[in-house]
């Protein structure tokens, strides 16, 4: 069961990489976002590298 | 096959030679051994009626061996001379061949007479252990066992001049491939009858079944008990040489039927209790079922504390014995070995590795046991106090075993056994849970390191597969603002550029600061949505001279990163102050677009090397704890299969 549970997860995790690295998305993403004209709050994280 | 047909010298009943091979027909009214001679039929003494085991073979059984059909056509019980009483059947064949089938404590032998070129060592020369290279064949042939023994009981057509009662002197050897041979001091020269151990079902006798011996099964009083006269009853009785009364814990020889009295037993008082009663039935690898039949309270002593551990006979009339160990709760299955087929490494003198059956076993432990106990039957004469040199050899889930006595090395294999193989096999439930780790206990988190590595290996591929597909860095803005020296915020704004979408975006900014900084709060404005992805980027860089040795900190760049965001027309709004800038300070911002960081990659290749790593971590912990209860400690881990 656990071996199954860890395949499973394992899947995930490459499936999460492949999705990432086609679309473009960043862990450590350094924006946070906003819109102009709105006060700004930051909700991610920043400054990171 | 040619007949013929005759009278019985003794008492003129009708007897018939139907192989043309037989030389003696046991008179089935009179027992008498009749020989056919050139001079006529010659009675040559009376023999005992076959004592019944439980064989599964009988006469007229046939069989197929190397495409030539057999018969069973005679048989002779033969006693060694420490008591136990083995057969031997004459397969007569329908190319005219005569084989040997000799069965003792369940396995088969079929050999054939081998002329030999040149003469055999003598029986006194000959010695155990040592290849016999007189007698030729694919592999040596090496002394298991030499002893004198007694022709007892005969029935049917036997192939030479049997004489009832005669003693004559033997000796078995075995091979690899489980060759055997044995020889024959009876003649002059001796003879040397050559073959291999056998399964029923190799020589077409799979269907043989035991004898069925509850009709003829010894009486409880028949078999009283000769110290307290309690009922006891034997389940091997014809290779039963020890048992201990039930009753009274008495330890009971067992001589052609008949109880000696011995001694009286009293069980170690610090020796953990038998967990399996005599007389459980189980089931085994094979569907065999077999039945506690003796178990033995046995320990070795280091540093002055005792360690007991328990074994278990096993009987199955079909398979002879085998053992069940029971050690801190860890169970084997224990079946004898062909000594010949152990191969010993000897390394600077001493023998650390065996290999058995291609697989390579280290040495565990070399001690001393001791018989502390014993309760229910045994086909040896099993003393209490008896002790032999054990040495133990381990490949998980494999141990194979060597004891050694003043007579005879005996080799065994034990095989690992769960608590719940155990339950299984004999149908109950809650053995108690073992302690620490067996000797031989198999690693199961294999997987985790060998399988389980394996998502890793295909994040690699993954991640050069997608860099054809995700393109390469590309710079979709290069340009430089000047920043007005303030400690107040400044903004700038840079020309319009396009960002395409599903690409990350990394935005650095570079100045020639030197013992100054700029902190630079950036927004990337979609033209469009008017939404904006906000990062901040300081650059800073000091250095100098501090007791004669320069120093340094910061740098003139910095960068900022940022996942993909909707394509279309995008501008950079730079608000931001300065620190020691005495003028306007030139600032370079890129932007830049399908960046290999390799963070997302480091992230998921962590997440997914954990498991193998910590996989890898249990595998060490478990073979470190394995081999500290060992006399030859090493960490080294075995081969272990799940």
């Amino acid at each position: 069961m656990l071996k199954k549970l860890y395949v499973v997860f394992a899947g995930g995790v490459l499936l999460t990489y492949s999705a990432a690295a086609w679309l473009g998305w960043e862990v450590a993403n350094s924006g946070s976002r906003s819109r102009l004209g709105t006060p700004f709050f930051y909700t991610g994280f920043r400054g990171g590298k | 096959m040619t007949t013929l047909s005759a009278q019985c010298p003794s008492c003129a009943a009708p007897i018939e030679f139907k192989a043309g091979s037989s030389i003696v027909v046991i008179c089935a009214f009179c027992r008498s051994a009749v020989a056919r001679t050139d001079r006529g039929l010659e009675d040559i003494g009376k023999v005992a009626e076959i004592v019944e085991s439980q064989s599964p073979l009988k006469l007229g059984l046939k069989g197929v061996y190397k495409d030539a059909r057999f018969e069973l056509t005679g048989r002779a019980q033969i006693k060694h001379e420490l008591g136990g009483v083995w057969d031997e059947w004459y397969a007569t064949f329908s190319n005219g061949w005569v084989g040997w089938l000799a069965e003792a404590q369940g396995r088969f032998y079929l050999t054939f007479y081998q002329p030999l070129q040149s003469a055999l060592p003598s029986f006194t020369d000959l010695q155990l252990g040592q290849v016999v290279n007189e007698i030729p064949g694919q592999t040596p042939l090496m002394v298991q066992e030499k002893g004198r023994a007694t022709t007892v009981a005969a029935d049917g057509e036997i192939p030479y001049k049997l004489v009832p009662g005669e003693q004559f002197e033997y000796a078995d050897l075995a091979g690899k491939q489980n060759a055997f041979a044995t020889i024959d001091y009876s003649i002059d020269p001796p003879w040397a009858f050559v073959g291999s151990q056998v399964t029923l079902g190799e020589i077409g006798l799979a269907d043989a079944k035991p004898y069925e011996r509850e009709a003829k099964r010894v009486t409880s009083a028949a078999m009283g008990c000769p110290n307290c006269g309690g009922p006891l009853a034997l389940n091997a009785p014809d290779s039963a040489m020890r048992v201990t009364c039930p009753n009274c814990s008495s330890l009971l020889d067992v001589n052609e039927g008949k109880l000696t009295y011995l001694k009286s037993l009293t069980p170690p008082p610090d020796a953990p209790d038998f967990v399996a009663p005599i007389g459980a039935e189980g089931t085994f690898a094979g569907d065999v079922k077999v039945k506690i039949i003796g178990a033995t309270v046995r320990s070795v002593t280091f540093d002055g504390v005792k360690y007991f551990w328990h074994e278990y006979l096993l009987y199955n009339p079909t398979i002879g014995f085998r053992w069940l160990v029971h050690s801190d709760n860890h169970w084997n299955f224990v079946e004898p070995v062909n000594a010949a087929e152990v191969d010993q490494k000897e390394i600077f003198g001493a023998i650390r590795k065996v290999v058995y059956n291609g697989t390579t076993y280290k040495i565990f432990q070399d001690a001393p046991a001791t018989v502390e106990y014993v309760k229910g039957e045994f086909y040896w004469r099993v003393e209490q106090g008896e002790i032999v040199r054990a040495v133990d050899y381990v490949a998980a889930p494999l141990m194979l075993s060597q004891e050694v006595s003043a007579n005879e090395v005996n080799w065994s294999v034990g095989t690992y056994m769960t608590n719940d193989d155990v339950e299984k096999a004999f149908g109950i439930a809650g053995l108690p849970k073992p302690w620490g780790v067996g000797p031989n206990q198999p690693f199961t988190g294999q997987f985790y390191y060998t399988w389980g590595a394996l998502p890793t290996l295909a994040l690699l591929v993954v991640a050069l597969f997608m860099i054809p597909f995700t393109g390469l860095t590309s710079t979709v803005l290069n340009e430089t603002l000047t920043m007005p020296s303030s400690a107040t915020p400044q903004v700038q704004f840079s020309q319009p550029f396009e960002i395409k979408g599903n690409r990350n975006i990394r935005i650095s900014a570079s100045a020639a600061v030197n013992n100054s900084a700029a902190d630079l709060d950036v927004d990337l404005i979609n033209d469009q949505s008017q939404e904006i992805e906000s990062v901040s980027i300081p650059i800073s860089y000091y250095q100098g001279v501090e007791d004669g040795e320069s120093w340094s900190e910061g740098s003139t760049g910095n960068d900022a990163t940022l996942s993909s965001l909707p394509a279309g027309k995008y501008t950079l709004r730079v608000e931001g102050t300065t620190e020691n800038v005495p003028a306007p300070l030139p600032i370079t911002l890129k932007v830049e677009q399908n960046v290999n960081r390799g963070v997302n990659f480091c992230c998921a290749f962590l997440i997914l090397a954990i498991v193998p790593i910590l996989g890898l971590f249990r595998k060490f912990s478990f073979e470190r704890s394995r081999w500290r209860d060992s006399m030859f400690g090493s960490s080294s881990s075995g081969s272990d299969d799940e």
